[in-house]
């Protein structure tokens, strides 16, 4: 069988468009956020471990590495939330209409946009 | 069921299942208690999300509240082990729907879902026991 699969069609066969890219987008930000969960247990086991362990996990999160990686699972983690409700409205029987479907996107991304940017902000600031 | 053809194991995937029959429509297999679990693990990770999130930036942003205190306190300790259960279980099927579009090999497919379930158990259990350590231990 050498017919192209799905995942192929897409540069060559499939014109971009907005809502399969946020599709897309789901699927990264989840097995971003299913790597994650390896810091998050190692981050936990190291809580509990306290001494060396800890200053060692605490020194890798605060270094900018650690600090970059903490702000793309943000990001991950606010997007994938977002668009998880729009997929459980989806999953409910709301916004299949093809306007419904681009303005819940649009509203996904302002308002991922917007939870990642007060966190930091409150970070930051606070 | 007496005249029910024996299949060869080659159709497998194929939905002629005795499930299948006495149903009619719809999945004779696993596929509608995994889309049901990951809804409800996904609607369960809402609340404990924000939670977890709102947690992690009082934390980050505290100079006295440390990440052992916070942790060892009982409703702390148990909605984090449910944000990790929920959240893992989630993350296991949504990875397991991906590997089913990418690896079309049934040998390696196995392969690679036995591989992500251990790492799902196995990171599950590693946040439990820590979480219960602390909150045991206080």
């Amino acid at each position: 069988m050498n017919r192209p699969l799905s995942p192929f069609m897409f540069p060559t066969w499939y014109r971009f468009q907005t809502t399969s890219g946020l599709s897309i987008l789901h699927r990264l930000t989840g097995i971003a956020l299913a790597v994650g969960s390896i810091l998050l247990a190692w981050w936990l086991v190291s809580v509990a471990a306290g001494g060396e362990l800890f200053a060692a996990t605490h020194a890798f999160i605060a270094s900018p590495i650690g600090m970059l990686l903490l702000f793309g699972w943000s990001i991950a983690f606010f997007y994938h939330l977002c668009n998880g409700v729009r997929h459980l409205a989806w999953d409910a029987g709301f916004g299949f209409e093809l306007r419904q479907a681009y303005r819940s996107g649009y509203a996904v991304l302002a308002a991922a946009a917007l939870l990642t940017a007060l966190a930091w902000l409150y970070v930051f600031l606070v | 069921m007496a005249n029910a053809p024996s299949l060869p194991d080659s159709t497998a995937l194929r939905d002629e299942t005795e499930l299948r029959r006495v149903r009619q429509l719809g999945s004779a297999r696993s596929g509608l208690r995994e889309w049901r679990l990951q809804r409800l693990t996904a609607l369960a990770l809402i609340p404990l999300g924000l939670y977890f999130a709102a947690s992690v930036l009082r934390l980050a942003t505290s100079g006295q509240l440390t990440a052992a205190a916070w942790l060892s306190s009982p409703v702390p300790a148990l909605l984090v082990i449910l944000f990790v259960l929920a959240g893992l279980a989630h993350a296991l099927i949504g990875v397991k729907s991906v590997l089913l579009d990418y690896v079309h090999t049934r040998a390696r497919l196995l392969a690679a879902e036995l591989l992500v379930r251990a790492a799902a158990v196995i990171l599950a259990g590693a946040s439990v026991l820590a979480i219960l350590k602390l909150f045991l231990g206080r």
